[in-house]
């Protein structure tokens, strides 16, 4: 237990290894939607592009202005040297006529495309976001429909090993770090690397020399914010492994109160508090340090950037060799540039936890299920009930010592038969067997003469009632609890298994009745309610063949008096497997199975088994020592009471 | 706008009264006030710097590059040959006359400075900028630093301060609140505050002083001009106020679908064993498509809001450059005056700078917003934790009690949980030392409620509890306690060692002691067998054991604390034959020479108990011993038959 869960703990925590193969395999279902991927795609591209003209139209709306200007300047020149004038800023005299008498014309016009090109870059910006929302929600929702269809179908071994939290996590966490990759970190890292070289490309060509500036601090950049995409997340976890420490002592303290006071412990319990808080409040502030120093520093980069621009692009202004309207625009690209390379950094460090979460996912829908219906299997039809185990031996996954070892009995229709035998004597692996939760090593077991492994799970199982000592109830009503088995039964059907298991009256007694809701796992009922329902829910099967854990746990004794005599009448007629704890069944079963260590040590009524079989007896002294003290308690009061107990007895036999 | 998406998908609470829980949330600044002025005049520091540096690239735009602008139609850069009959053009053109006007930061500068002299200017210019930047890099660091230092003090101050008052409150509030409920409030209502004070409150600090200091600097710079730019920004509010308002109720859908989804797997996949036993797979899967589409669905809806806000931003922050160029640049063209100044290319870029700064705070201070107050909620919701006042104190002067007999005493005792339900009413009983007092009787007879009384976890309404002649309610708590074992059906052990576990009650016991405690309670051969044997870390609420192991560690807990008195609730849950065997022994053990009270459902524990109380409706109905009671064919008797009719029935 305490091994498996360190097991656990390592896979879950540790470093996970990127497995690019896995993630290959989920973008692949990106392929269900392929038509929406190809949409997002093409969005992204255009509402890119119409962010890339953005500063390429402000430049033109300054360069009409600076060319007015100079133009009204030059306006005053003699006419002499206009030519020369215009020769050296390279104007044509058409366009030293426009830009003196109508230098408006090409502003108006650029601020109306800038104006357009805000409205594309918003609207298909907004499309593709949008659509890439979809897509990974609906890739979501493929990989979260096959994982618990898997969960489901995956035989009891499988859940042996994995516990439902980890499970959970599988089917949450780990589809949603997987969803947030595929949807939006796939199409945000083209969608960065896009902009990136349009924008390079475009500041390259404005002016290579001023690129050529700016173009170091770029990997720079890229290397800080890879830092702090790598530092970033183990800093949290740690972060949220001290919260959680500090959040079990407050769940301890608060669920065990009671304990607490009662020990007198709260000195310690606040000082163990004081140390976890200390620890939570220390990594905190470790990663305040880390922050205010890391985003600072990149905020700075970009800045630098702009003053590079700022001076470096003054410099050729002075020159000449730049226009204003460049200067600004290499400004605006700028900051195109740091975005995305902010984004690829995020997104780098997103790829490799989406890696891994792939890798669990696929671990989860690899898995091989150990039971499942042969290609040619065959529905049973309706039993009479016989039950055989012929020399079966069973071995959990397949390796390790045997837990049962050569057990052959047989139960003929409407036989009870008790299993009894210590913790772990495999009392428990015997009823597993016969739904098929597990399939036998060796040997076979058959129902009727066929062999369960031939016919199909679910009209196996739907002949087979359960009802285990842990009861677990679904949300819904108390109906659809009860008609769990049968989503189709009539009321008529589902009260009369209610009454036969003696939950009629209390389920009448709920303002709702029969549509009371069950809180989750059964919380509104109380520990005798919920395993009455759980007779009631066996009972409406109407199964031939009975499995029946019939220990009781934390229930009065009144409550216990009248689960006891609802699963006596559930056994009735049918061939009932039980793990007896209980004088009373062991007293009436036609065979008792005495385990040990998987083996059986003992067959027989219990008259026989008392006299022949000096571990039943054993057994039967010490397991069934409350009931037989009470017996004895009993005797041990005169006849007279014994005589009381006789009467009540017949009375309620009658 | 991930960021932003998270944050707008957190609930948000009300607070209701934000004077008085912002005036106590600030008590606990108090001791850092001097970090948080600190922090303050940094921010201002920040803000200013984020403010003065696009005026000041505005002034090398007027003082440096628009002469140079004018005069590259003459010289071109190369410093070519002078026009013929132009020698004072470039003189003249030195400045085009708004920079000139606007140039304060070199007005001296001659308008005939050549162009190392304009650029030695620029760089003298540039490197203060660049100084401006480190400084605001440096700033915000060290703003975001200490903020982060001041809030995780405060925070764990408040969280240590919760804890002691939880351990503070009676085991009434226990019974009224649940112990999910209270856990999840202080780690939700923590949680949130911990990120408004680490982050939230700066960045909505910092945002609106930024904001309003930028249209402040803007209308000074130039009304007319300022308000022309500006067009866009309540847009950019509204925009942004309604998108949020939106995602936020979309994404209400989307949590309980998502809890919806979350429900359905964990019953699913716990359950899986009944599913598969009543074939109910195919019908589960179905159920889940369902639950997990319309998660799906709801997601979709709320991001089509989240999606929708950064490219509207955007697209306006890029309307607001078209303004800002377009008018600036037509009434630059005509020279015309804008509020009775002209625009000059400086003013343009430092403009420019200004409206592309609005975009972002805008954003965070809208969604940050909420957050705050959600963190306000949550603190007033911790102040009213810390407002309980426990029902149960220690007396003025209490009595703190020695080794005590163990004689108990209950005299007329009632106790009602809720006004008007009395629980007991009027229950005598004594228990001499050493005695063992069983208690029987239905349950909601007021069984617990006796055994909750003697460690003073409750007040007797009337009547009193005494222990050796002294009434609990004068004695010191823990001198009382500490002298009073108690082992509870479901024996709650904590995450920590087995040893520790033991170790409980009595934290100096030495590990001879824990062991022979473990010994005393036959818990010492299961403890062997585990991994780690006393080592083994025990999970949560003592995970990974089983119902009788964890019993037989309780008792093992009890013994070692060597209580005068014992509280005892006997499990009914079926362990295996071993441990329950064991559990016996232990108990018999542990039952020695001690004054017990159990609640016994154990036909031994009743057999062998001094006395036996059989409770019904809050009084003692029958007392004496087994035998006695079943002579006189009561109330105990009929619980006896009932009990022995189920095992023959």
């Amino acid at each position: 237990m305490f091994q498996r869960r360190k097991r656990g703990d390592k896979g879950q925590g540790g470093r996970p290894k990127a497995n690019f193969r896995d993630l290959g395999r989920a973008i692949r279902y990106l392929g269900t939607y392929k038509r929406l991927t190809i949409f997002a795609y093409l969005f992204l591209f255009i509402s890119t592009g119409a962010q890339l003209m953005v500063p390429q139209l402000v430049q033109n709306v300054l360069d009409a202005v600076t060319n007015g200007l100079i133009a009204k300047q030059i306006a005053n020149v003699p006419a002499n040297a206009l030519p020369t004038v215009l020769d050296r800023l390279s104007w044509s005299s058409d366009q030293f006529d426009t830009f003196v008498n109508r230098p408006e014309v090409a502003l108006y016009w650029a601020i109306v495309f800038i104006v357009i090109f805000a409205v594309a870059r918003g609207a298909f910006a907004f499309s593709q976001t949008f659509i890439a929302e979809q897509v990974s929600q609906g890739v979501a929702f493929d990989f979260r429909n096959e994982l618990f269809e898997k969960i489901q179908r995956l035989s009891f071994s499988y859940h042996d090993r994995n516990r439902t939290g980890q499970l959970m996590i599988r089917a949450t966490d780990d589809v949603e770090k997987l969803r947030g990759f595929i949807g939006q970190g796939l199409l945000m890292a083209v969608q960065a690397f896009a902009l990136l070289t349009g924008t390079l490309a475009i500041l390259l060509f404005t002016n290579f020399r001023l690129t050529l500036v700016i173009l170091p601090i770029l990997p720079l950049a890229l290397i800080l914010f890879m830092i702090f995409g790598t530092v970033a997340q183990p800093l949290f976890a740690a972060v949220q492994v001290r919260l959680s420490r500090l959040n079990t002592i407050l769940q301890e303290n608060l669920a065990g109160i009671k304990v607490v006071k009662a020990f007198v412990r709260e000195s310690q319990e606040q000082a163990k508090f004081h140390v976890a808080a200390e620890d939570l409040m220390n990594q905190g502030i470790t990663v305040g340090k880390v922050f205010s120093f890391l985003f600072p520093v990149i905020f700075m980069l970009a800045n630098l950037g702009q003053a590079a621009i700022l001076y470096f692009g003054g410099v050729q202004i002075i020159d000449s060799s730049l226009t204003f309207g460049e200067w600004q625009k290499f400004s605006l690209y700028l900051i195109y540039v740091f975005f995305p390379i902010g984004q690829l950094g995020f997104i780098i460090s997103q790829m490799s936890q989406a890696s891994a979460s792939a890798t669990r996912i696929f671990e989860i829908l690899d898995a091989q299920n150990e039971v499942v219906n042969k290609p040619d299997a065959a529905p049973l039809s309706a039993i009479s009930g016989k039950l055989a185990f012929d020399d079966v031996t069973f071995r959990y996954f397949g390796g390790g010592d045997p837990v049962l070892s050569n057990i052959s009995f047989a139960a003929e229709p409407g036989q009870t038969v008790a299993l009894l035998g210590a913790t772990g004597s495999g009392k428990s692996t015997i009823i597993n067997l016969i739904p098929r939760f597990y399939d036998v090593s060796e040997g076979s077991l058959t129902i009727d003469g066929i062999d369960v492994r031939d016919v199909t799970l679910d009209s196996l199982r739907s002949q087979i009632g359960i009802v285990l000592q842990e009861t677990n109830l679904f949300t819904g009503s108390v109906r659809d609890n009860i008609a769990f088995g049968r989503p189709d039964a009539t009321d008529e059907e589902v009260i009369a298994a209610a009454k036969a298991a003696a939950a009629h009256d209390f389920i009448m007694s709920f303002p709702d009745g029969y549509k009371t809701s069950v809180g989750e796992r059964g919380s509104t009922l109380s520990g005798g309610q919920k395993q009455r329902v759980a007779i009631a829910r066996a009972l409406l099967l109407d199964p031939r063949i009975l499995i029946l854990d019939d220990s009781t746990s934390s229930v009065d004794l009144a409550t216990e008096a009248t689960i006891q005599r609802a699963l006596d009448k559930l056994m009735q007629g049918r061939t009932s497997i039980v793990i007896a704890q209980r004088i009373s069944t062991v007293r009436n079963a036609d065979q008792i199975i005495v385990l040990d260590k998987g083996r059986i040590v003992g067959v027989g009524t219990h008259t026989e088994l008392m006299e022949t079989n000096p571990i039943y007896a054993e057994i039967f002294s010490s397991q069934l020592v409350e009931d037989a003290v009470m017996d004895d308690g009993g005797s041990e009061n005169g006849g007279s009471d014994n005589g009381g107990a006789g009467e009540k007895e017949m009375a309620l036999a009658g | 706008m991930m960021g932003s998406q998270r944050l707008l998908n957190q609930e948000t609470m009300k607070p209701k009264r934000v004077g008085a829980t912002l005036g106590r949330l600030s008590r606990y600044f108090a001791p850092y006030v001097l970090v948080l002025l600190v922090v303050a005049a940094l921010i201002v520091g920040s803000t200013w710097a984020q403010v003065y540096s696009p005026e000041l690239i505005g002034q090398a735009t007027d003082c440096y590059i628009a002469p140079a602008v004018a005069r590259s139609a003459v010289t071109n850069g190369t410093g070519g040959a002078a026009i013929p009959g132009m020698d004072n053009l470039a003189e003249q053109m030195g400045g085009e006359s708004a920079s000139k006007s606007n140039c304060w930061w070199a007005a001296d500068l001659a308008p005939d400075a050549d162009n190392d002299a304009l650029i030695s200017g620029l760089l003298r210019l540039v490197l203060v900028v660049v100084a401006l930047y480190v400084g605001t890099s440096i700033f915000s660091g060290l703003q975001f630093f200490l903020m982060t230092w001041a809030g995780n003090h405060v925070l764990r101050n408040l969280r240590e301060e919760v804890f002691r008052h939880i351990h503070r409150l009676s085991l009434g509030y226990y019974s009224k609140n649940e112990a999910g409920d209270i856990m999840s409030r202080i780690t939700n209502d923590m949680d949130t505050l911990q990120q408004a004070m680490n982050f939230a409150l700066l960045q909505v600090l910092g945002g609106v002083l930024l904001i309003v200091w930028i249209i402040y600097k803007m209308l000074t710079l130039n009304l007319a001009y300022a308000l022309i730019s500006m067009t866009v920004v309540p847009v950019m509010i509204l925009a942004t106020l309604w998108f949020s308002a939106q995602a936020r109720k979309a994404f209400r859908k989307t949590r309980q679908e998502i809890g919806n989804v979350n429900a359905n797997l964990q019953e699913s996949i716990s359950g899986v064993r009944e599913v598969q036993a009543f074939a109910r797979e195919d019908a589960n899967i179905e159920n889940f498509r369902v639950s997990n589409a319309a998660n799906r669905d709801a997601n979709i809806r709320a991001v089509a809001y989240t999606s929708a806000l950064a490219p509207t931003l955007e697209a306006l922050g890029y309307v607001a450059i078209a303004i800002v160029v377009g008018v600036g640049g037509v009434y630059l063209l005509r020279g015309q005056s804008l509020g009775g100044a002209l625009v000059s290319l400086g003013l343009m870029v430092t403009f420019l700078g200004y409206v592309q700064r609005f975009n972002q705070p805008i954003q965070q201070v809208s969604v940050l917003w909420t957050n705050i107050q959600s963190a306000v909620a949550g603190a007033e919701r911790i102040f009213g934790l810390l407002d309980e006042e426990p029902d149960i104190v220690e007396a003025p002067n209490p009595v703190k009690m020695g080794q005590i007999q163990g004689r108990v005493e209950f005299r007329d005792v009632t106790l009602e949980y809720n006004p008007g339900e009395l629980v007991l009413r009027g229950v005598n009983l004594t228990a001499e030392p050493g005695q063992t007092v069983a208690i029987v009787g239905p349950t909601g007879a007021g069984k617990t409620t006796i055994i909750n009384l003697i460690p003073r976890f409750y007040d007797a309404k009337s009547g009193s509890v005494s222990i050796d002649g002294i009434n609990v309610r004068d004695m010191q708590l823990d001198s009382l306690r500490r002298q009073i074992g108690i082992v509870l059906q479901d024996s709650f052990l904590f995450s920590d060692t087995v040893m520790n576990n033991i170790r409980f009650g009595r934290p100096e016991a030495s590990d001879e002691e824990v062991i022979a405690a473990a010994q005393l309670a036959h818990a010492d051969d299961f403890i062997n067998s585990l991994s780690e044997g006393y080592q083994t870390v025990l999970g949560e609420r003592g995970g990974g054991l089983s119902q009788g192991q964890r019993q037989l560690l309780a008792i093992a807990r009890a013994a070692l604390a060597n209580p005068r008195i014992l509280i005892l609730d006997e499990a009914t849950s079926s362990v295996d034959t071993r441990t329950e065997r064991q559990i016996q022994a232990a108990l018999e053990v542990l039952l020695a020479g001690r004054t017990s009270f159990v609640i016994a459902h154990r036909l031994s524990t009743i057999r062998n108990a001094d006395q036996v109380m059989v409770l019904q409706d809050g009084v003692i109905a029958e007392r004496g011993t087994h035998t006695e009671l079943l002579d006189k064919r009561g109330a105990y008797y009929d619980l006896y038959m009932s009990q022995f009719q189920k095992e023959e029935a």
